[in-house]
């Protein structure tokens, strides 16, 4: 090769290189600290999901998440799943609400559920993050049956509605965003609100271990297959006189309990509710270090390691 | 809405900067904690120029409206900014056209007949027909420049220049004659930055060298902190003591314009955004740029930047008496260009582009990137200089463009023949500039060819006076080291090197500062 064709050559793979790792080319963009206050509003372009909550798509969905993303969630994490026995006792569609701390709860919560209830189970994800572009809406709605909400506005937008009247049960995280430090945050009233609204029972969730597995900002999990726990409580349906503003505290604290539970045992647990001493799902007002280092240290399921074949999920 | 200008801290978060380098531009890493100048985004255009013009010209400041001053019989000239404004040439129709078209439509009205348009080029080479009749028009063009009522000024032309006395403080005033002896001299400029217009405009524009030398010296530019900054300019304070013994003679109407910051047109318009901003097709648009840049022969680069035409828009038009107009444009430029910025640090950093005032249709030679970097760009400021006084430079620039044979003749005995005896701007001015001024050669170039009068590099050189008096270093990235030795700086490959070579100076962590220019900004040092 001529020297100047090598030289275009090189010098292009050095540009390339450079302007790959100046602007995180496969990963999400990001604004110099100084000049965050000067960004502009972002565009709204919301890409529509309708069309993943179609037979095709249903079915696509199956093989994806039975061929692929179950075997790798498998490969990649250790589960323990209980309290699967209230969905028995409930009649579809409901909301499962759960605390958020990782890109990980997700699956988790999907791959828990039995099959039937899993394939009729979509996820409110934010408009602003998984919708943005076309390829990430796509991929987020074929594996995750995810569908956009507008977590900056006050309002819902029209979406969770509809699909929770067209039957399908829905995944929403109240605290709107994955938490800084595996503790739990403030819930909105969302929720609450399409509950009572739709008049539909909120099973709540609670989850531990995904942060210390991947927390925010790491983009595959931790190696050796960290321990993750998933815990379902007992259905809440809004009284006829209650309002969104005390269904919501109900619905935190059930998932509050649920984690309590999870840490302790049932009967504990249900002590300590009885007594009004559930431990702060918000976490200790420690330094912030502490706080994360504690939620670093992966749950330690209390069965043996290796559970007969049949009771794993 | 556009949005303020701002000062970066670069961070781990901060992509690679964009550094202009001459017919072409880098991606810069700079060290965490860098501060970057970025100007306020583009204003919003006025939205009916025509408009604008009119109600300028019928509602001016301080002065009768123009078709008041107008009559049947008069001695009417209209006089206009070359091309070195605005910078990049602006996308026909240019604004002084449309300007002078609304005057001339007035000055028709009103049964004027003995009208002549000069461009107010000084000492500057003269512009060809083909660039006359870009800055004024088709039909003014037509209508003028045949009859030989549209040309040059010639600074030269002893039989049509007019003394017309001297200041308080002996400084000659010697302009056009045709101008000082019309009943009304209009001026159209086009004020880019802040150093332009006021009474620099007819007091400069017009004036010979005979007037020009009181201030385009050494010592006035040394004292001119900054020549942005007219209240602080020893140089404008000369101007406008011309100035204000021209307005005693001649009834100068001014009109004034500015512009937003529209600089770079599609597809270059990646090159005026914030970087970490930058979609996709931004980043493919420049890594294609740059491979294509790497490949092509210098002339296709000269072509392909010096054909780029700015797609300005208006922000204000003022007309009427001088400096109440100049208060009211100056206002709009620091709108458009002013950037807060709290404290010097111990490095500037500066990428010269590939144009400068005296380079348009030519080649930025060594002099003329000194002028940009150590002129105009360290002196794009209020208050105090970015760096600190014994601070360091570095400017990005290949320096490799050579001279101009046309346009900058007087240039190349400069570099070969001042510049090795001596480079500071004292000295050469006191020992060579005289010769320079009154060489015929020369003047017969400057007045018959395209050529920059014999004593403009001297100007050039005066122009970077006050950033060699301040700092200590200045060191030129990417840059040829005999051109940069012969210059009295020194060059460097990267600016890791640079940085390491300016540590005698600055030490071995400084403060660094990077002016992200252009388009155009005037940093505000607190």
């Amino acid at each position: 090769m001529s020297t100047p064709a090598k030289g275009l050559v090189t010098g292009g793979i050095d540009d390339v290189r450079q302007v790959a790792r100046g602007w995180r080319w496969g990963r999400r963009s990001q604004v110099p600290r100084s000049a965050e206050e000067f960004v502009l509003p972002a565009k709204s372009t919301v890409f529509p999901s309708d069309w993943s909550r179609r037979k095709p798509a249903i079915a696509a969905r199956e093989v994806a998440q039975k061929g692929g993303l179950q075997p790798l969630f498998r490969s990649v994490s250790r589960t323990r799943v209980e309290g699967l026995d209230v969905l028995d006792r409930v009649e579809g569609p409901v909301i499962f609400v759960a605390n958020h701390a990782s890109h990980l709860d997700t699956p988790l919560i999907l791959l828990s559920l039995p099959d039937e209830w899993r394939r009729r189970t979509a996820v409110a994800a934010a408009a602003d993050y998984f919708f943005d572009t076309w390829w990430r809406a796509v991929g987020s709605s074929l594996f995750f049956n995810t569908f956009p909400i507008d977590r900056r506005g006050g309002t819902m937008a029209a979406t969770p509605g509809e699909v929770l009247a067209d039957g399908w049960s829905l995944v929403i995280f109240p605290e709107g965003t994955r938490s800084t430090d595996g503790w739990m945050g403030k819930f909105r009233m969302g929720a609450a609100f399409l509950a009572k609204e739709y008049g539909v029972p909120v099973v709540p969730v609670a989850h531990r271990g995904t942060f210390a597995a991947m927390p925010r900002g790491q983009g595959w999990p931790s190696k050796g297959r960290r321990q993750l726990t998933i815990r379902f409580g007992e259905p809440l349906v809004a009284g006829a006189d209650e309002s969104v503003r005390d269904f919501a505290p109900r619905i935190k604290d059930a998932v509050a309990a649920l984690l309590d539970e999870d840490r302790s045992t049932w009967w504990e647990a249900r002590k300590r509710v009885a007594a009004g001493a559930v431990p702060d799902p918000s976490g200790p007002q420690v330094a912030q270090w502490r706080r994360v280092w504690e939620q670093t240290e992966s749950p330690e399921a209390d069965a043996p390691t290796r559970r007969i074949s049949a009771w794993r999920r | 809405m556009s949005r303020p200008g701002f000062v970066l801290d670069v961070d781990d978060r901060t992509p690679p900067l964009i550094v202009h380098e001459g017919l072409g531009f880098r991606l810069e890493n700079f060290p965490l904690g860098t501060r970057v100048v970025y100007p306020p985004e583009s204003l919003p255009a006025v939205p009916d120029v025509d408009q604008a013009i009119r109600e300028a010209l019928l509602h001016p400041q301080d002065m009768d409206p123009l078709p008041e001053l107008l009559f049947a019989g008069m001695k009417l000239t209209i006089a206009f900014d070359d091309l070195s404004l605005p910078l990049p040439t602006m996308r026909a129709p240019d604004i002084r056209g449309r300007i002078i078209e609304h005057v001339l439509t007035m000055a028709a009205d009103a049964g004027v007949d003995d009208v002549e348009l000069i461009a107010a080029n000084a000492l500057h080479r003269r512009m060809t027909a083909a660039e006359l009749k870009h800055i004024v028009g088709e039909r003014v063009f037509r209508s003028f420049y045949p009859q030989g009522k549209l040309y040059n000024f010639d600074a030269e032309d002893r039989d049509n220049l007019s003394h017309l006395g001297t200041t308080e403080k002996g400084e000659d005033i010697e302009i056009s004659k045709r101008a000082a002896e019309s009943d009304l001299l209009v001026y159209v400029n086009v004020n880019l930055v802040a150093m332009d217009g006021g009474h620099k405009s007819v007091g400069i524009g017009l004036a010979s060298y005979k007037s020009l030398r009181h201030h385009h010296n050494a010592k006035t530019m040394v004292q001119s902190r900054s020549f942005m900054d007219h209240k602080h300019s020893a140089m404008h304070h000369s101007a406008w003591r011309i100035g204000r013994v021209i307005k005693d003679t001649v009834k100068v109407f001014q009109i004034e314009t500015t512009l937003n910051n529209d600089i770079f047109p599609k597809p270059y318009d990646f090159l005026q955004k914030r970087e970490w901003e930058w979609s996709v097709k931004d980043q493919a648009t420049m890594l294609g740029m740059r491979r294509g840049l790497s490949v092509a022969p210098a002339k296709l680069k000269h072509k392909m930047f010096h054909d780029l035409r700015s797609v300005y828009g208006l922000t204000g038009v003022n007309a009427g008496e001088v400096e109440a107009v100049h208060t009211k444009t100056l206002e709009k430029v620091h709108q458009q260009q002013l950037v807060e910025v709290q404290g010097q640090s111990d490095v500037l950093v500066m990428g010269i582009p590939y144009v400068g005032p005296y380079n348009v249709n030519s080649s930025l030679n060594p002099i003329l990137a000194t002028c940009m970097g150590l002129g105009y760009y360290f002196n794009s400021y209020l208050g105090q200089p970015v760096v600190r006084k014994g601070g360091a430079v570095i400017l990005y620039h290949p320096l490799n463009e050579g001279f101009n044979q046309l346009h900058h003749p007087s240039y190349v005995d400069f570099y070969e023949e001042v510049l090795a005896e001596s480079t500071d701007p004292a000295v050469v001015g006191e020992k060579y500039e005289q010769q320079f001024a009154e060489d015929p050669w020369y003047r017969h170039l400057y007045r018959t060819s395209h050529a920059y009068h014999g004593v403009h590099p001297f100007y050039m050189w005066y122009w970077a006076a006050h950033a060699m008096d301040h700092v200590d270093e200045v060191i030129w990235v990417g840059a040829d080291r005999k051109v940069a030795s012969r210059l009295g700086f020194r060059a460097a490959s990267t600016l890791a090197d640079a940085l390491e070579m300016a540590s005698g100076t600055v030490g071995t962590s400084p403060s660094i500062t990077y002016l992200h220019n252009p388009p155009h900004l005037l940093a505000h040092v607190r």
